[in-house]
């Protein structure tokens, strides 16, 4: 008894000194889920010693799945790749072909993560390679996926069935296509898979490898004979390479099957694909080689062709025809661009005269330009015919007429019902469109040929020879400049003919068309505030904004600053697009610190244009460019500046000519005078002036000619307005020549001088300084009322109902035409200032005759108000005179 | 994604003003007759695909305006067609007696190749005949031209006047008395020969082709 209650002490001491030495159990608890607890770490660390010697006289079953996936031991050793457990529970009866929940077995786990050993073992142990998990996956599919080729290799042996697809149709080798492992697939092919096989959406080997741009791999597949084939929804492995741009693989393509380029060539008439991937795919073709290069174009100018003639035939949908034409033009200007693959084959076509020139691809298109050639002659010959003979055609349809009168004459016609309405519009109005985005295609061929921002002499020339036709196409519709006329912007020359229809158009129209030209020379337009690189941040002085920022802004490239700007002050961290809003603020507020001597306030306080005498600052031509780059930079970003200058100097950046009223900015007093002289007969009054002035240069009066020869020329009646003119543009313009010249110099290295002429003087302070916000009811309270006029007479009642109905627009309108500028005074416009001091908004009576628009006199912020029968009249000459208005005073 | 079609073919439908070219194009593509045909303006653009010797051909037609008027614009067209249909009407002498100068045009400006066949159009108006059948079948075989007569009202002969002149052409790429290959030849290939050869059994494009058979 006592003998043997020793024993079992001894057992459970020896138990315990075991379990203590191992810092362990030493026995497996009696329950499954227990023990299968206590097992699986050290499975995973392939402990199997203690597994083994826990596992002898225990009865635990090692088929016990466990855990929320349902996985035995035999599961965790072969995920883990412990081959001595996994050997141990094999030999122990452990299945190898258990299926987790999801219908995996070990082999599955082992292939899946690499585990060469243990899937060696496993096979030993007769594991079934050809068990499919829930989702039809086969150890053969997860050595695919990862590209394990060399166990692979061992395992297909065993596999009865190499395509044994998946719940989608996929093969082993399906899988190792889309992941380009290139070993895998020649693997697979060399084991007999079936390389056309389609999965459940009829997409081989060769479009998965196409889809994932896997260039080897397609090449492996096409040269051991796969075929081409679509997918069940008509989508071909061509598609896919070009969707995602995939260059290389498109040529492994056309390599194969040649006819795949003319495929490849009319996907750019495709409007669901991506032109910029379809671009990049052409470019990489086009580089293979000379041969290549030539032949794109060719074909792609050929596509061009017929899509421009069917752009011209009526029937056809202009928005579908144009968008495609236009798309095929600019990757074929593109591919031009980039010329041949190298710079030596160049070389070789000049030597070797069997080889075409480059320009040659042009000659496909030839034949659209003859078409379009044709189409405005016959134009032509319509107004010219309509113009001889004006009474004999309609005025809208000139065409349809002339079909009527022929249709009259031919007896075989008048069988077939006559529906002429379909005929009422007119030719020119059914072409116009069509043939304006031909010329737009016209001109992008004609510009790609010559160097960067010259203009093709033959283009200049077609718009000459057809000028009378195309000033008709935007006359009866301007939209046609905005959509189909960038030309214009980038040739003065042609511009100038166009100029006084564009003038007409909205505001908003045109600083749209200029915004989208000015920033269609950046790589990509979406970049253009893109992350700047920490050696092209601005780091300004506060304490010193103008000089830090002059000495950045001179240290940076014209090409950077116009890609984005950061500007970070000195020791503060703050970055982004408020700091840089700020640094404009600022920085614009300090060119015109009187400290400076740069500008100088205008009579009435709150505009500025450049000092005459700002030489004192002996670098002051330096700080001009500056800043005019810097109004040109916060123009060319969108920034606001907080500076309002003269109508003059805004009309100076604009380059055009200043007028007598433009005086009064500088010289009210003086201006009045010029008016006077204008205004009344000077013959009887014995002035004896002189083209001449007296100016006091350092002191000393000096007699300045206003033309050669002047101070002997008299001043008469009839010369009195040249007399006005050559006296502003001393005043206004000459005495500032150096400056303005120097500003311009920095402004024009970000805004070309061709796109600001779209603008007026006024347009441009808005465009610069921004839309001030206007509040009518304080507008209202510090109005004064004169001439008669007081704020109870109905005229006034309907003037600001009138204005509270306008737009805001409307209403910066309404502040330029009476103060001059668009400039609401800190404080509000109790602070308006005159050319006298403080001067508030005045409206004056005028007798009301009919037609008769209202005035003003900006220096006194006068506005004169004829006193009109209703409220009606009213708006509608106002609105006139607002619109007018901004051609200038010549209307007024 | 895109069109399958063996090859495209330009084609060309010219003849004076008030024939019916367009009536004719519009019978072939919509299979109607067209009520309110006023003048084309120009030159209108029409494409079918067809069937023709178990060959898939996109035909990419002009019809161009008979008018004197745009003469200039629709010669502007001419090149590189493959294959035309000269129009003429069988009620009007005078349309049948400028098909000389068509001729011409057609052959000196898109090529002296090119595959015309004669249309005398207005066969349903044979009351008001001006110009006999054996005088134009004449006129035709001198010329070197085939020849039908057409009814766009009807439709009768429409479609045979186009797959005829399609045929011939594709009979000529056969024998190799045109090659595609050549530019401003005014035929391409499409992918889909390419495709067809290639084509798996027991798809169902596959069963398609078989029917054309």
């Amino acid at each position: 008894m006592m003998e043997r209650a020793m024993e079992q002490l001894n057992v459970q001491l020896n138990r315990l000194t075991r379990s203590l030495r191992r810092a362990r159990t030493v026995e497996l608890p009696e329950d499954n889920e227990t023990a299968v607890y206590t097992l699986m770490p050290m499975v995973m660390a392939d402990q199997h010693r203690s597994v083994s010697e826990l596992l002898l006289n225990s009865k635990f079953d090692v088929n016990y799945a466990f855990g929320r996936v349902k996985r035995s031991l035999l599961h965790i050793a072969a995920n883990c790749g412990s081959v001595e457990c996994l050997v141990l529970l094999l030999k122990r009866g452990a299945n190898p072909n258990y299926q987790d929940i999801s219908g995996c077995t070990p082999l599955h786990l082992a292939a899946r993560n690499g585990q060469k050993k243990c899937m060696g073992k496993l096979l030993e142990y007769n594991a079934d390679v050809n068990i499919c998990n829930n989702e039809g996956l086969t150890a053969i599919h997860w050595l695919a996926v990862n590209g394990r080729t060399e166990l692979l290799h061992d395992l297909v042996q065993h596999v009865s069935n190499v395509d044994v697809e998946d719940a989608m149709g996929q093969t082993a080798l399906h899988v190792a296509c889309q992941n380009g492992h290139k070993t895998t697939v020649l693997c697979l092919l060399d084991s007999g898979a079936d390389i056309n096989r389609p999965n459940v959406s009829g997409a081989t080997p060769l479009y998965f490898a196409c889809s994932h741009g896997q260039r080897d791999t397609a090449q492996i597949l096409l040269s051991r004979g796969a075929k081409y084939l679509p997918d069940k929804n008509g989508i071909t492995p061509l598609d896919l390479c070009v969707q995602g741009g995939y260059g290389e693989t498109c040529e492994i393509l056309i390599q194969h099957h040649s006819r795949l380029f003319q495929t490849l060539i009319q996907m750019t008439q495709n409007d669901g694909i991506k032109e910029n991937m379809l671009r990049q795919v052409l470019e990489h073709v086009s580089q293979q080689s000379d041969s290549h290069y030539q032949k794109i174009l060719t074909s792609l100018a050929e596509v061009a062709t017929t899509n421009g003639h069917k752009l011209l035939s009526l029937s056809s949908s202009y928005e579908a025809q144009m968008k495609s034409l236009l798309r095929i033009v600019r990757i074929f200007c593109h591919v031009f661009r980039l010329g041949p693959s190298s710079p030596n084959n160049g070389n070789d076509m000049g030597y070797n005269g069997n080889k075409t020139p480059r320009n040659q691809v042009f000659k496909p298109l030839e034949l659209l330009w003859h078409s379009l050639d044709e189409w405005l002659v016959l134009i032509s010959t319509e107004l010219e015919r309509s113009r001889k003979n004006p009474s004999s055609f309609s005025s809208s349809s000139e065409i349809a007429s002339l079909l009527l009168k022929q249709r009259e004459g031919d007896n075989a016609m008048t069988e077939l019902p006559s529906l002429l309405e379909a005929d009422g519009e007119d030719v020119i109005s059914m072409t116009a469109n069509r043939l304006s985005a031909v010329i737009q295609a016209f001109y992008m061929c004609c510009s790609c040929q010559m160097p960067q921002g010259m203009t093709s002499p033959r283009f200049i020339e077609f718009v000459c020879k057809h000028d009378e036709v195309l000033k008709c196409f935007v006359t009866r519709n301007p939209k046609i400049i905005f959509n189909h006329f960038h030309f214009l912007l980038e040739c003065p020359e042609l511009m100038s003919r166009f100029m006084h229809i564009i003038k007409g158009q909205p505001f908003k129209d045109r600083s749209e068309w200029f915004y989208e030209h000015l920033l269609s020379g950046q790589p990509d337009s979406d970049m253009v505030h893109r992350p700047v690189n920490e050696n092209d941040i601005l780091l300004i002085h506060r304490d010193s904004i103008f000089r830090s920022s002059c000495e950045m802004v001179s240290k940076s490239t014209n090409e950077k600053l116009k890609q984005g700007i950061a500007v970070r002050f000195h020791g503060e961290e703050g970055m982004g697009q408020g700091v840089v809003r700020e640094w404009f603020d600022i920085l614009s507020g300090e060119i015109i610190n009187p400290d400076y001597a740069l500008f100088t306030q205008s009579a009435d306080g709150t505009t500025f244009q450049p000092n005459s005498n700002s030489s004192v600052n002996p670098d002051h031509l330096n700080y001009f460019r500056f800043a005019g780059q810097i109004l040109g930079l916060a123009l060319y970003h969108r920034q606001l500046v907080n500076i309002y200058f003269t109508r003059s100097f805004y009309k100076h950046i604009l380059g055009i000519p200043v007028n007598y009223q433009d005086v009064s900015s500088i010289d009210p007093e003086y201006a009045k005078n010029l008016q006077w002289i204008l205004d009344n007969d000077i013959s009887d009054l014995g002035l004896e002036l002189t083209f001449s002035v007296e100016t006091d240069v350092f002191g000393a009066m000096e007699e300045v000619p206003l033309k050669p020869g002047g101070t002997s020329i008299l001043v008469t009646q009839d010369n009195k307005a040249e007399y006005v003119q050559l006296v502003t543009e001393l005043r206004m313009t000459r005495a500032i020549q150096p400056q303005i010249n120097a500003f311009l110099q920095g402004f024009h290295t970000f805004i070309p001088p061709s796109l600001i002429q779209l603008f007026d003087e006024y347009e441009l302070e808005l465009l610069l300084s921004g839309m001030p916000e206007i509040d009518v009811q304080d507008w209202c309270r510090n109005t004064e009322y004169t001439s008669g006029y007081d704020p109870q007479e109905p005229v006034i009642q309907w003037f600001w109902e009138v204005v509270k109905s306008l737009t805001q627009e409307e209403r910066v309108l309404l502040l330029q035409f009476v103060t001059g500028s668009s400039r609401v005074p800190h404080g509000g416009f109790a602070y308006l200032m005159g050319g006298s001091g403080l001067q508030k908004f005045t409206i004056a009576a005028v007798p009301y005759t009919s037609n008769l628009l209202p005035t003003s006199s900006t220096c006194i912020n006068m506005l004169k108000l004829p006193e009109y029968p209703s409220k009606e009249v009213l708006k509608d000459r106002l609105l006139v005179a607002l619109h007018c208005g901004s051609y200038g005073y010549a209307m007024a | 994604m895109s069109e399958t079609y063996d090859f495209l073919f330009k084609f060309l439908v010219i003849g004076s003003a008030g024939t019916g070219k367009s009536c004719l194009l519009h019978q072939f593509i919509e299979n109607k007759f067209k009520q309110d045909s006023n003048h084309t303006i120009g030159v209108e653009f029409g494409s079918r695909v067809v069937n023709v010797g178990g060959k898939t051909v996109k035909l990419q037609i002009w019809d161009t305006a008979g008018q004197e008027r745009f003469r200039s614009v629709t010669r502007s067209y001419y090149r590189g067609a493959a294959g035309a249909l000269l129009v003429y009407d069988i009620t009007s002498r005078e349309t049948y007696n400028a098909l000389t100068n068509w001729l011409t045009d057609a052959r000196t400006l898109a090529s002296p190749n090119i595959v015309i066949i004669l249309c005398g159009n207005k066969k349903d108006l044979d009351a008001d005949r001006e110009v006999t059948f054996l005088e134009a079948s004449r006129f035709a075989q001198e010329n070197e031209l085939m020849f039908l007569e057409t009814s766009a009202l009807t439709g009768e002969n429409v479609e045979e006047g186009f797959l005829k002149c399609a045929r011939t052409i594709l009979n000529k790429i056969d024998s190799g008395e045109l090659d595609p290959e050549r530019m401003g030849s005014g035929i391409q290939y499409g992918d889909a020969s390419l495709r067809q050869l290639r084509q798996p059994r027991g798809t169902t494009t596959q069963n398609k082709q078989q029917c054309n058979c």
